[in-house]
């Protein structure tokens, strides 16, 4: 457990600092309906970033922050000035292109050092696990000084003026944008800040309206933040994809929960959940019953969870010979791993060993990784033939469960009066509710 | 009349035999054009061909050849070859392609200038049979570091040198010269790398990727892990935290790292833990250093042997 907290306390820590300024920058990115320009704008930095790097300054330097600002702020004055530059193409395509374009040209200025591949590769993935303290300590303040600028320019930002002032407010943002991104991108990676910019904003503007949209954000964010590294020290999973993965479930949530809110909505959406499930049995039954030897989605997640449901239609004899082969199949890659193990010792203990013998190795590892395949392909056979035996049956019993599932009310045509007929598009016009 | 017709004649004579004096010598010089995939087998071409061939590798110093993207050049430079020179093992997998689009019949798999360098080379960490990621791994049919054994550029040159005599047989001579003379150099330096690396024997080292497990073999060296779980992951929390018990506990004093890999991860560990980061070149002009094959081997030997003795 104090691994755990040593490890990730600090990403937690940043993790907050993050949410607490995109969730802000998120709001003001939403109303603007510019929605890609985090990506846009973290890829001319990272153009920048290559570009200093190619002139001879060292990765991560501040003569590279300081090329990869002046890119920013370059791509600022074009977001800035091509707000409303023609009524006829909307900016999230000039947003998009600014993307690809600084993509490949990073990829060109560095095809003449290699090892700036990794370097680009870096910049745009992040690894918020391997924060360090003096990240957090040159990104907290900052951000602060851009949060605390914002706050105090938010009424001039909102307001549609004309001319001149409003492309200074529109620069005024961008920038402020593009200097939080570029140093986000660097330690959480694009896919990260893209979620931590969009998800709780969005979240709070479904639910609430003025300022506590951004409470509803900061604390929805948080909590995906916790769930999320937590889940991925628990799971042992890739700590950015992990809570990328669950503020897209968290907002999956939101969204569902939404329209429970209201009586009538609730009810349709449980009518389509059961509509949904109830489709989705009968299409396994269809499957079963015309392709049971193939994979069965449904079925497979079934028996992944919980095993027994595989008892229930292998007959005892089938059932020893899989029990039998996955045995087999796990010894074959315990006695590989063995093997494997000795010879590493071996690199640096006791007796070396000479070729001859390393070959003799490598020929046994090869046979006991057929051999594990083998007993695989036993039990997909086992499976596969038991399956076919009892399609029928498994068939039918979906069916029924996609039978009992269904709605049958929704088919109803209400006749004399005595169902009480059902409202179909309530969500269409809430203002009747 | 007859006098100037018989200096015309003696002219003509003499013209002829200045150009075949002139020409044999360009006869001679036809070099061999070989494409390797990496710049060591480059280099160890260059060792055995001497200079009676010209050789391009495809990939950059300091590029994951496992990742490479090949350039429209490349395929000018298959139709002109007559030997193509690779790694095997699955780490040039992209070379299949290319040479098929290439057209170039000689150099395809099976065609007299195509030379796989794995032939006959002792395999380590083995785990299957099949293309691809398998197991944490994704060297299915073994790893495919071998250059880094330097005893097996014994085998390496001579699969290289058959393929030579194969296609250029007037030069036979020449090549058995060069490779012998080669050889004969390398056995020197690996038993004064083998000295050197004494002081680093049986301690216990962490690697980036699992690039040094020939290199270990030959030089008795203790890898005791690899901070990638798979090639081009980052480690997960949990990993990141063995890692670290694993370095507190076995007092690992040095991590390893290539020029071209992450830095985040190992600086991480290092920061944590107070082990040394170290970088060493697994391929031939990965850093300035590492300019042929024996200078690859020596800049490791002396960089990790430095690092260990700077530590005492």
């Amino acid at each position: 457990m104090s691994d755990a907290l040593a490890l990730l306390w600090l990403p937690f820590v940043l993790s907050i600092v993050l949410v607490a300024i995109h969730t802000f920058l998120g709001l003001q990115v939403l109303a603007r309906n510019v929605v890609f320009v985090d990506l846009a704008l973290a890829q001319i930095a990272a153009l920048g970033a290559t570009v200093a790097f190619m002139l001879g300054h060292p990765v991560s330097s501040s003569g590279s922050y300081a090329y990869s600002l002046a890119f920013t702020l370059a791509a600022a004055v074009v977001l800035a000035s091509t707000r409303s530059w023609s009524q006829r193409v909307p900016q999230e395509a000039l947003v998009g292109v600014i993307y690809v374009v600084a993509a490949a040209a990073a990829f060109l200025v560095v095809e003449k050092a290699p090892q700036g591949t990794e370097h680009i590769k870096q910049l745009l993935t992040g690894n918020i696990l391997t924060t360090g303290a003096h990240d957090l300590a040159f990104v907290t303040p900052l951000y602060a000084l851009v949060g605390c600028g914002l706050w105090a320019a938010r009424a001039r930002l909102a307001r549609s003026g004309e001319g001149s002032s409003k492309w200074l407010w529109d620069f005024f943002f961008y920038a402020c944008f593009g200097v939080v991104v570029t140093s986000s991108v660097a330690l959480a990676g694009v896919l990260l800040v893209f979620s931590f910019l969009i998800i709780p904003a969005a979240i709070g503007m479904l639910y609430a309206d003025g300022v506590r949209r951004l409470f509803i954000g900061w604390a929805v964010g948080v909590l995906a933040s916790c769930v999320g590294l937590t889940a991925s020290y628990v799971w042992d999973l890739p700590t950015g994809s992990t809570m990328v993965c669950t503020f897209g479930a968290t907002l999956a949530i939101a969204g569902i929960v939404w329209p429970l809110r209201s009586r009538d909505t609730a009810a349709i959406v449980a009518r389509g959940a059961r509509v949904g499930v109830a489709l989705a049995l009968a299409a396994s039954a269809a499957w079963i019953a015309i392709a049971p030897r193939e994979d069965q989605p449904l079925l497979d997640a079934l028996e992944l969870v919980s095993p027994v449901v595989r008892e229930m239609y292998l007959s005892r004899n089938e059932m020893q010979i899989y029990t039998d082969a996955d045995e087999y199949a796990q010894r074959y890659s315990r006695e590989a791993d063995r093997l494997n193990d000795k010879e590493a010792q071996s690199r640096w203990q006791g007796e070396p060993l000479s070729d001859s013998d390393v070959r003799r190795i490598s020929s046994f590892l090869q046979s006991y990784n057929e051999m594990r395949r083998g007993e695989e392909f036993v039990k997909r056979e086992v499976r596969a033939r038991a399956r076919t035996r009892v399609r029928w049956v498994l068939g039918a019993v979906l069916l029924v469960a996609a039978c009992a599932v269904f709605p049958w009310r929704l088919l109803n045509i209400p006749v004399d009066g005595a169902r009480r007929p059902l409202r179909v598009r309530p969500q269409a016009a809430p203002s009747d509710s | 009349m007859a006098k100037s017709l018989n200096a015309l004649r003696h002219l003509a004579r003499a013209i002829i035999v200045a150009v075949l004096v002139l020409w044999s010598p360009v006869a001679a010089l036809a070099v061999v054009s070989i494409v390797a995939t990496t710049t060591d087998l480059k280099s160890l071409a260059e060792a055995v061909g001497g200079g009676r061939v010209s050789v391009v590798a495809l990939v950059p110093p300091n590029t994951d050849a496992e990742e490479y993207q090949p350039r429209p050049h490349d395929l000018n430079r298959l139709k002109d070859a007559r030997l193509v020179l690779r790694v095997g093992v699955d780490y040039d997998l992209w070379l299949d392609r290319l040479v098929q689009q290439s057209g170039n019949r000689a150099i395809a798999r099976g065609g007299p200038g195509y030379v796989d360098c794995s032939f006959g080379i002792a395999l380590l960490d083995v785990r299957g049979v099949q293309v691809g990621p398998a197991g944490g791994h994704a060297h299915g049919s073994g790893n495919p570091h071998y250059w880094l054994d330097p005893v097996n550029a014994e085998m390496m040159t001579a699969v290289i040198l058959e393929a030579l005599v194969r296609n250029d047989a007037p030069n036979a001579k020449y090549y058995e010269t060069q490779r012998a003379r080669f050889l004969e150099r390398l056995a020197e330096r690996v038993r004064q790398w083998e000295k050197t690396l004494a002081v680093v024997h049986g301690k216990p080292l962490l690697a980036y990727h699992n690039t040094w497990a020939y290199f270990a073999r030959r030089f008795r060296l203790n890898f005791v892990g690899y901070i990638e779980p798979r090639p081009g992951l980052p480690p997960r929390p949990s990993q990141l935290a063995a890692l670290i018990r694993v370095v507190q506990s076995q007092r690992v004093s040095v991590i390893v790292r290539q020029p071209h890999e992450p830095a985040a991860s190992v600086d991480f560990l290092s920061a944590k833990t107070g082990a040394r980061v170290v970088i060493l070149a697994s391929s031939v002009g990965a850093v300035s250093a590492a300019s042929e094959y024996v200078g690859l081997l020596d800049y490791n030997v002396r960089t990790l042997a430095a690092a260990f003795r700077e530590g005492l």
